[in-house]
C-alpha cells in the first residue's frame, strides 16, 4: 500500500474517529520511522499509532511513539494524557490515578486528564467518586456530550434510572438532532417504568427518522425505527393492559389503540418483508418470535 | 506628456535601490513572523473556577436555544430551568462564590493593578514594539540614504490624484505622475507585500505590519476583561423566563403527526 493511501486513510480514521487499532496500527507503522517528515500531519499519525498500539497490546511501539512525541512537544498537556495512559496500560490504576491527581493539581482546568481518571476511578470499581468527579467536570465543561452519556451509563448500571434519565436530558439538550439520543432517552425511560413518556419518546423517533420519507406506509422500517416501532408496540400494549401513573406526569395519548394498531403493523412489516437483498427469498430472522409475540397478546 | 522619454535612470539605482529596498522589507517581514513566534508566550490556563463562571451562560443558552421545540419533555425542562435561574440569582457560577450578605459591591478591576490583565497588555505592547521598530528604521534609512530619489516608472499612465501616493518626497509639479518616489515604493511595499508573505510563511502569519497598525495594545484586554459576570446572570434570568414561555415539547401531539402520516386519522 503506497504510503499517501495510508496517510488519506488514516486521516479518514481520525476525522470519524474509528477505532479500527489493527488496521491503524499497520497502515501506521510503516510512517514510524519517517512521521518527523511528515510535518505537522506527521504528529497526529504518531498519536493515532501510540492509542492503536496501546489498545492492540503492542506497547514497545507504542513506547517508541511516546518518545518522539514527548521530544518534540516537551510540555504539551496532549502528552501528558498520552503518558498517562501508557501508564494506565501497564501499572496498577493506583499509580495512574496518582499521576492524574497530580496533573490536575498542576492544572485543574485541564479537561483531557480529568476525563482519564474518571475513566479509571469507574474501572477500579469507585463508582461512587467517579460519578461525583464526572458530575463536578460537566458542571465545568456543560457543552460535553460524551461526559453526560458517561454518567448516565453509569447511573444506568447503578440502576439510577430517574437520575439517568436527568443526564440523558442534557444530551438531548445539546445534540438535539441525534435520533440515537432520544431512543436511548426513550429506553431509559421505558427501563424507569415511565410508560406514556417512554411512548411519546419512541414516537418521536419515529418521527425524526422518518421524517425525510415520501410515503414511508409502503416501506419497511429500518435501522432504528424498527427498534422504535418495537418499543412503541410495548409500551401501548403495556399500557393498554394497565395504565401505569407517570412519574414525569406524561399524558397517555387518547388515540393509543391505533397507535397499537400501527405499531403492530410496522413491526410484522418488517418481518414479513422478504428481508434486504442479500437474504431475499427467506424470511426475515427471528419473524416466528416476533409473530408469535404479536399475536399472544 | 510628451513622446520622448524625459528621464532616464540609471540602472544602478534599479540595482542598489529599488530591490535593496524591496528585499530588506520582506526580509524584516520574514523576521518579524519568527520573532512573533518567538514572543508568543503560551495560552494562559484559566482556573477551574473561572472556566466555569466563563461558561456557565452557555448551560442557559443551550437550553433557551431549542425553547420552541424543546427534545425534553416539561418536568425536565422546567426543573433544569429552575435550577439556572435560582443559580444565576444566588451567584452559585461566580468565580469567588456567592455574594455575601453586607458585601460592598466591586468597582470594575484596575487594569493597571490586575495582573492578569497587565500580562495581555504587555504582549500587545510586545508585538507592538516588533512591528514599530524594524518600520522605523527602514523608513529612517530609507529617508538618509536615498530621499528624492526616483526608483521606476510606472508602465501606464495614470491621473495627476496619484501623485501625492507615489511621488512623496519629491516636491516638483510637472512631473509625470508614472515616476514612484523611494519613499513612495517603501509605502507600496508596506501596504503591498501581505500576498507575499502569504504565499511564503501561511495564511496566518505575523509578517504583515499594516495589518496592525490599527489595532492599539491596551484595545483588546480592556474590553475582555471588563466583563461582569453578575450582571449578565441576572440578565440571563429574565431571558430564562422568556423562553419557559415560548417552551414547548416536541413529543407534544408527536402521536397525531405520527398517526396523520400513516393514514390513520385523516389529515387536516
Amino acid at each position: 500500500m503506497s504510503l499517501s493511501m495510508s496517510l488519506e486513510k488514516l486521516a479518514t480514521f481520525r476525522t470519524n474517529n474509528t477505532r479500527a487499532s489493527q488496521e491503524t496500527f499497520k497502515n501506521a507503522s510503516l510512517i514510524l520511522k519517517t512521521a518527523k517528515q511528515l510535518g505537522d500531519d506527521g504528529w497526529a499519525v504518531l498519536e493515532q499509532l501510540f492509542l492503536a498500539s496501546v489498545d492492540i497490546g503492542r506497547l514497545e511501539v507504542a513506547d517508541q511513539c511516546l518518545k518522539q512525541l514527548a521530544e518534540r512537544f516537551p510540555d504539551s498537556p496532549r502528552v501528558d494524557v498520552l503518558t498517562g495512559i501508557r501508564m494506565e496500560a501497564t501499572e496498577s490504576p493506583d499509580v495512574a490515578l496518582k499521576y492524574y491527581t497530580q496533573q490536575l493539581n498542576a492544572d485543574p482546568a485541564n479537561g483531557a486528564i480529568w476525563k482519564r481518571k474518571i475513566s479509571v476511578l469507574r474501572r477500579s470499581g469507585k463508582i461512587e467518586k467517579a460519578a461525583e468527579e464526572l458530575t463536578q467536570l460537566l458542571d465545568t465543561f456543560y457543552t460535553d456530550v460524551d461526559g453526560w452519556l458517561e454518567l448516565a451509563d453509569i447511573y444506568t448500571t447503578c440502576n439510577q434510572y430517574i437520575l439517568a434519565l436527568q443526564a440523558l436530558s442534557h444530551v438531548l439538550l445539546l445534540a438535539p438532532q441525534n435520533p440515537f439520543y432520544v431512543l436511548q432517552f426513550a429506553e431509559t425511560a421505558y427501563t424507569a417504568n415511565d410508560l406514556p413518556l417512554a411512548l411519546k419518546t419512541f414516537l418521536v423517533v419515529v418521527d425524526m427518522c422518518e421524517r425525510d420519507i415520501d410515503s414511508p406506509k409502503h416501506k419497511p422500517a429500518v435501522g432504528i425505527s424498527v427498534r422504535a416501532w418495537l418499543g412503541i408496540k410495548l409500551c401501548s400494549r403495556r399500557l393498554m393492559i394497565n395504565s401505569t401513573p407517570s412519574a414525569s406526569n406524561t399524558p397517555i395519548p387518547k388515540s393509543l389503540n391505533l397507535i397499537e394498531e400501527l405499531a403492530t403493523e410496522r413491526v410484522l412489516e418488517v418481518y414479513s418483508s422478504q428481508g434486504t437483498a442479500a437474504r431475499r427469498g427467506q424470511a426475515a430472522e427471528g419473524k416466528d418470535v416476533v409473530v408469535g409475540w404479536i399475536g399472544a397478546r | 506628456m510628451s513622446s520622448a522619454v524625459s528621464l532616464y535612470l540609471d540602472p544602478q539605482i534599479r540595482d542598489w535601490v529599488l530591490f535593496p529596498i524591496t528585499l530588506v522589507m520582506i526580509l524584516v517581514g520574514i523576521l518579524r513572523h519568527y520573532i512573533m513566534i518567538l514572543l508568543q508566550s503560551p495560552p494562559k490556563k484559566l482556573p477551574r473556577e473561572a472556566l466555569r463562571e466563563q461558561r456557565a451562560l452557555t448551560r442557559s443558552q443551550v437550553l433557551r436555544s431549542t425553547a420552541a421545540n424543546s427534545p425534553i419533555p416539561p418536568t425536565y425542562y422546567k426543573s433544569i430551568s429552575r435550577h439556572l435561574s435560582d443559580a444565576y440569582e444566588a451567584g452559585t457560577y461566580l468565580k469567588d462564590g456567592p455574594p455575601r450578605e453586607g458585601d460592598a459591591p466591586k468597582p470594575p478591576p484596575n487594569p493597571m493593578t490586575d495582573p492578569a490583565a497587565m500580562d495581555g497588555m504587555m504582549a500587545g505592547m510586545k508585538t507592538q514594539m516588533v512591528m514599530m521598530v524594524p518600520q522605523m528604521v527602514i523608513m529612517g534609512w530609507i529617508n538618509f540614504f536615498f530621499q528624492g530619489f526616483v526608483l521606476i516608472k510606472l508602465p501606464f499612465p495614470l491621473t495627476l490624484g496619484f501623485k501625492s501616493m507615489l511621488q512623496r518626497g519629491i516636491e516638483t509639479t510637472d512631473m509625470d505622475v508614472r515616476w514612484v518616489s523611494s519613499l513612495s515604493w517603501y509605502f507600496l511595499n508596506f501596504f503591498g507585500l501581505n500576498g507575499l508573505y502569504r504565499l511564503i510563511l501561511g495564511g496566518d502569519n505575523s509578517a504583515d505590519s499594516s495589518r496592525d497598525m490599527t489595532a492599539s495594545p491596551f484595545g483588546a484586554p480592556a474590553a475582555a476583561g471588563a466583563q461582569d459576570f453578575g450582571k449578565l446572570f441576572k440578565a440571563e434570568i429574565s431571558n430564562l423566563e422568556f423562553s419557559e414561555g415560548v417552551y414547548s415539547w416536541v413529543g407534544e401531539g408527536v402521536e397525531e403527526r405520527v398517526l396523520r402520516r400513516y393514514g390513520k386519522i385523516p389529515a387536516v
